[in-house]
C-alpha cells in the first residue's frame, strides 16, 4: 500500500498520537479540501490502525452506525456495522461532517467518547468493551453558516478539538509539487490564485478553493493541460454559478497564466 | 486656368489633410469601444477584494478635473487636453474615469479598469514624487502578473503622454478646481504640491473617524468616568432635515462633504423635530400594552416593568397587489426555490404508503417474539412542511428615512425586502409572522404587528406592508424581548427570530452606546435560553464592530449595498435553514 503523503501544518500529528495513546477522541474542524480526511487517512497509516470511514448525511439512522439484522438462506443474523466493527476490531472510526447527521443519532456515541469506552447495543442484549487500538474521531466543516444545524454541546464536549485550515502558501505549494509533480513556478502562481480567492468573504463567494482542487488543477497541467483552461475548469467553475463571479475569476487567472491561443 | 484649378485643389487637401491631422493627434479616444464604469463596477469591486483591497472602501465615478500642465501645440490648437478622468483614492472609495476608451480595442479598455483597480492595492499612499509610486506599483504589478506585463507592453506606446492613463492620482483637490490654468506656468510631473495638501487632509480625516469611535460605545473597556461622558452625548444621527446652506452653495464639493463630518448639533434638533406628530393614519393600539424588563448594565440588574411595550394595528388599509418593479425579483427568488429541495420528510413505520421499509421488516422478522410486534412495514416521503416558524422584526426607526438614492429610503427597501420575502416563505410554506418596531424612550416602544402567526399571508398583508412609515428610535432589547416571547409560544422545532436593522441600539434616553448594547445582547441571550435562534441582517456598513459581540460570529448577516437585500434575505434565508 502507498503511503499517503500528508503534510503537517502545525502539531497535529503530534496531537493525534498522543490522543491516540491515552484513548481519547478527537474533533476536527475546517473547511471543504484543506486535508482533513487525508490527515486521518495519513494517521491511520502511521499507527497502524484501519480506518473505517461513515461519511453522514441527515438520514443516518443509528443502525447505520451499529449494525442490524439480515436475513438469509439460514434466517437472520447480525450484521455489525462500521461503528461496532471499529469497536470490536480496533481501529479508527471516523465520521466525516458529522454535523449533517441528526443530533439524536450522534448521542449513541456519548458512551464511546468519554471514559466508559463501551457500546451498548440493545438490539443484541449486548454491551462491547472498546478495543485498547479503537479510537473515534469526527469531523465538520464550521463555514457552513447553518444556524439550525450544530453539535449538541454535550456531544462536542467529549472531544479533543483540532482546527484545520488551507495549509500557509508554502505547505500548500508543496504538497502540490508532491501530489501533482507540477513544476514548481506553477505551483507557486496556483497557490497565489488561492490565497487571493480565499481573502474574499462569503457573502462574495460560497466558500473559497480547497487544497483540493488546486491539487486537480495541477494534475491536469502535468497531464499537459493548458494551464489557463486547467484552472478555469477547476478552480473557477466549480466555486461559483453566478456569471459576475466567474468573469472575475476568470480575469485573474489569465492574469497569471496567459492563454495560450 | 488648369493651373489654378490645380492650385485651389491642392489647397483643398492640405485643409484636409490638416484637419484630419489635428483629429488623429488630439483625439485619443475610440468611442465605438468605449466600456463605462457602470457595467463594469460590480466586477471591479470583486475584483479588488480579490486582490486583498479594503473591503470598506466603495467605488466611485471621478469628477474631471483640471491639470495644469503643458499642452501640445496641436492640443492647444483644438482646445483639447484640458480636462482629465483621473483615477485616485481616499480613505473611503475609489474613484475611476466614467468610461474608459482609449484603445481600440474593446478588451484592452476592460483591461485599463482592471489594471487601475490593481493598482489601487499596490501604491503606498503619498511615498516620493507621484512618478515614483506609480512607477513602484507598476513594477509590483507586472512582476506579479504576467498578464498585465503583456498588456502594459502592448500598450506601451501610450504611456508616452501624461497624465498617463496607466497612474494612479492624488486625492482629486478643489482647491485648483478652478485655477488658472497658464501654460507657461512649469508643466512639472511632479505634483508636489497638491500631494502635501492631500496628506494634511487625510489627517484630518483619520482624526475625525478616531472621534467618532469615541462615542460608539462599544469600546467597552474605557474607564468609567469617560463612559459617563459618552452616555451623555446624544443620538447622532447623520441625516440632515434642513438643509445646510454652505453645502448647497457648495454643491459642487458634495462628494468631499458627504464623507461624514459630525455634525454636533444635530442631536438637540432632532429631538424637538420628534415633537410632531408623525402618524396621522389610522392606528389601532391593542389594549393598553404591557410591561417589560431592560437590562441595566451599570447595577448589573434588571430594571422590573420598565418598558412600556405598545403593540398596534394599522387599520383601515388596502387589500394590495404585488409591485410591479418586484414581480420580476420574486419570480427570480422563486426559482431559487423551486430548485431547493423542500426536507423530504421520511414517514417510516406506516402500515400503508409508498415504499416498503425492508428494515422494519427484517426486524419484525428477527424479533424474538413476533407476536407482539407491531406489522407496519411501509414509508413514504412527504415533501413537507419544514418544522420552522420565522418571525420577522424589522427595524422602522426614523434613521430608516434616510435615503440611499434620491427616490428610494432605506424604509422602501425594508418594505421591499417584506413584500418579496412574504412572498418566497409563503412559497416555503414556512410558518412566519412580521412585526415592526420603533420606541420613543422607554414608556413608548411601539410594536406593529403586520402579520402573526396565525392570520394567513395575503394582499392585506402587502396592504400593511406598504404602509409601514418611519417611526422614532431604536429601542432594540426591548423589541426583540417582545418578539421572543410571541415566537416562544411557536410550537415548531427551529424558532428563527430574523431582525432586519440598519443602525445601533438608540433611544432619545440614556438608551445608546454601551447601555443599549449591552441590553440588547441581554435580550439575545435571553432569546437563546427560550431555545430561539436570532439571527440579524443588518445594512448598516459601520456596524461591524458591535454585531459579533451581540449576535455571535454566526450569528449576523451584513449587506453592503442596501438595494440588494430585497434579492439576498431569501437566500440568507435558506442557506440559514437548508
Amino acid at each position: 500500500m502507498s503511503q499517503t503523503y500528508y503534510k503537517a501544518q502545525a502539531n497535529e500529528v503530534e496531537l493525534f498520537e498522543a490522543a491516540a495513546s491515552m484513548n481519547l477522541p478527537i474533533l476536527i474542524k475546517g473547511p471543504t479540501g484543506c486535508g482533513k480526511t487525508c490527515f486521518i487517512e495519513a494517521m491511520g497509516e502511521k499507527l497502524g490502525r484501519k480506518v473505517y470511514t461513515v461519511v453522514c448525511h441527515d438520514d443516518l439512522s443509528a443502525a447505520d452506525l451499529i449494525g442490524r439484522h439480515l436475513i438469509d438462506d439460514n434466517g437472520t443474523y447480525w450484521q455489525d456495522g462500521p461503528l461496532t466493527k471499529a469497536v470490536r476490531e480496533g481501529g479508527i472510526c471516523y465520521l466525516d461532517e458529522i454535523i449533517e447527521a441528526r443530533k439524536d443519532t450522534t448521542v449513541v456515541l456519548h458512551s464511546l467518547a468519554d471514559y466508559r469506552r463501551v457500546l451498548p447495543i440493545d438490539r443484541i442484549g449486548e454491551v462491547i468493551e472498546a478495543h485498547p487500538d479503537f479510537m473515534l474521531v469526527v469531523s465538520y466543516n464550521p463555514g457552513y453558516q447553518n444556524v439550525l444545524k450544530g453539535m449538541k454541546p454535550s456531544t462536542k464536549q467529549r472531544f479533543i478539538a483540532l482546527s484545520f485550515n488551507y495549509p500557509i502558501p508554502d505547505v500548500e505549494k508543496e504538497i502540490l509539487i508532491k501530489e501533482s509533480g507540477v513544476d514548481e513556478e506553477t505551483a507557486q502562481k496556483l497557490v497565489t490564485i488561492a490565497s487571493e480567492i480565499r481573502q474574499l468573504d462569503d457573502s462574495e463567494i460560497q466558500e473559497a478553493v480547497s487544497t483540493r482542487l488546486l491539487v486537480y488543477a495541477a494534475k491536469l497541467i502535468v497531464q499537459g493541460f493548458d494551464p489557463y483552461q486547467a484552472a478555469m475548469h477547476t478552480i473557477v467553475e466549480s466555486l461559483s454559478d453566478e456569471a459576475e463571479v466567474l468573469e472575475v475569476l476568470e480575469k485573474l487567472i489569465g492574469l497569471h497564466f496567459t492563454l495560450i491561443d | 486656368m488648369a493651373s489654378i484649378l490645380a492650385a485651389l485643389e491642392y489647397e483643398e487637401s492640405i485643409g484636409k489633410y490638416w484637419n484630419r491631422f489635428l483629429d488623429k493627434n488630439t483625439d485619443t479616444t475610440f468611442k465605438d469601444a468605449a466600456v463605462s464604469f457602470d457595467d463594469i463596477s460590480k466586477s471591479l469591486k470583486l475584483f479588488y477584494h480579490l486582490l486583498g483591497g479594503d473591503k470598506a472602501k466603495d467605488l466611485h465615478m471621478t469628477d474631471k478635473r483640471v491639470i495644469q500642465m503643458k499642452r501640445t501645440f496641436l492640443q492647444k490648437v483644438s482646445g483639447s487636453g484640458i480636462h482629465f478622468y483621473l483615477p485616485w483614492q481616499d480613505s473611503d472609495a475609489l474613484y475611476l474615469p466614467s468610461s474608459i476608451a482609449y484603445f481600440q480595442d474593446k478588451k484592452q479598455n476592460e483591461m485599463l479598469y482592471y489594471w487601475l483597480t490593481a493598482l489601487f492595492t499596490k501604491v503606498q499612499s503619498h511615498q516620493g514624487t507621484l512618478e515614483d509610486v506609480n512607477t513602484n506599483a507598476i513594477d509590483a504589478l507586472i512582476n506579479k502578473y504576467p498578464g498585465f506585463q503583456s498588456f502594459y507592453t502592448q500598450t506601451q506606446t501610450k504611456e508616452e503622454q501624461f497624465p498617463s492613463i496607466f497612474w494612479i492620482y492624488p486625492a482629486l483637490n478643489t482647491t485648483n478646481k478652478y485655477s488658472d490654468f497658464n501654460d507657461e506656468h512649469t508643466p512639472t510631473r511632479d505634483e508636489s504640491k497638491p500631494e502635501k495638501v492631500d496628506t494634511l487632509k487625510m489627517k484630518k480625516k483619520a482624526n475625525q473617524i478616531d472621534d467618532k469611535k469615541e462615542t460608539d460605545g462599544l469600546l467597552a473597556f474605557l474607564p468609567d468616568a469617560m463612559m459617563s461622558i459618552m452616555e451623555q452625548v446624544n443620538v447622532d444621527r447623520s441625516e440632515d432635515d434642513s438643509f445646510d446652506e454652505d453645502a448647497l452653495y457648495n454643491a459642487e464639493d458634495l462628494d468631499e462633504i458627504t464623507l461624514g463630518a459630525k455634525k454636533a448639533n444635530l442631536s438637540a434638533r432632532l429631538k424637538l423635530d420628534l415633537d410632531l406628530s408623525m402618524h396621522s393614519k389610522e392606528e389601532y393600539p391593542l389594549g393598553g400594552g404591557h410591561f417589560l424588563d431592560e437590562w441595566d448594565y451599570s447595577k448589573e440588574k434588571y430594571l422590573k416593568n420598565y418598558v412600556h411595550i405598545k403593540p398596534y394595528l394599522t387599520t383601515n388599509i388596502e387589500a394590495e397587489e404585488l409591485p410591479k418593479r418586484l414581480k420580476k425579483m420574486v419570480k427570480s427568488v422563486e426559482s431559487q426555490l423551486d430548485m431547493m429541495e423542500l426536507e423530504r420528510v421520511k414517514n417510516s413505520k406506516l402500515s400503508d404508503g409508498d415504499e416498503l421499509n425492508i428494515d422494519t421488516w427484517i426486524e419484525y422478522k428477527s424479533h424474538q417474539n413476533r407476536s407482539g410486534h407491531h406489522q407496519k412495514f411501509y414509508m413514504s416521503y412527504e415533501k413537507k412542511l419544514r418544522d420552522i416558524s420565522t418571525l420577522i422584526l424589522a427595524d422602522v426607526s426614523l434613521s430608516t428615512e434616510a435615503g440611499i438614492t434620491q427616490e428610494m429610503r432605506v424604509i422602501d427597501i425594508i418594505k421591499d425586502t417584506l413584500m418579496v420575502f412574504s412572498e418566497s416563505l409563503e412559497k416555503l410554506q414556512d410558518s412566519f409572522s412580521i412585526y415592526t418596531f420603533s420606541s420613543l424612550k422607554n414608556k413608548n416602544v411601539r410594536i406593529e404587528i403586520i402579520k402573526n402567526f396565525k392570520e394567513k399571508y395575503s394582499a392585506f398583508t402587502r396592504g400593511r406592508i406598504s404602509a409601514i412609515k418611519p417611526g422614532y428610535y431604536t429601542r432594540l432589547g426591548a423589541a426583540i424581548r417582545e418578539a421572543s416571547l410571541i415566537l416562544k409560544k411557536q410550537q415548531t422545532q427551529n424558532r428563527l427570530l430574523l431582525i432586519i436593522s440598519d443602525g445601533k441600539p438608540n433611544d432619545v434616553d440614556r438608551y445608546d452606546g454601551r447601555y443599549g448594547i449591552e441590553d440588547t445582547k441581554k435580550a439575545i441571550l435571553e432569546a437563546k435560553k427560550m431555545g430561539l435562534t436570532p439571527f440579524c441582517i443588518t445594512i448598516d456598513i459601520e456596524a461591524k464592530e458591535y454585531l459579533p459581540y451581540l449576535f455571535g460570529k454566526n450569528g449576523y448577516a451584513l449587506i453592503r449595498d442596501s438595494k440588494k437585500l430585497p434579492a439576498l434575505l431569501p437566500q440568507i434565508y435558506i442557506n440559514l435553514t437548508k
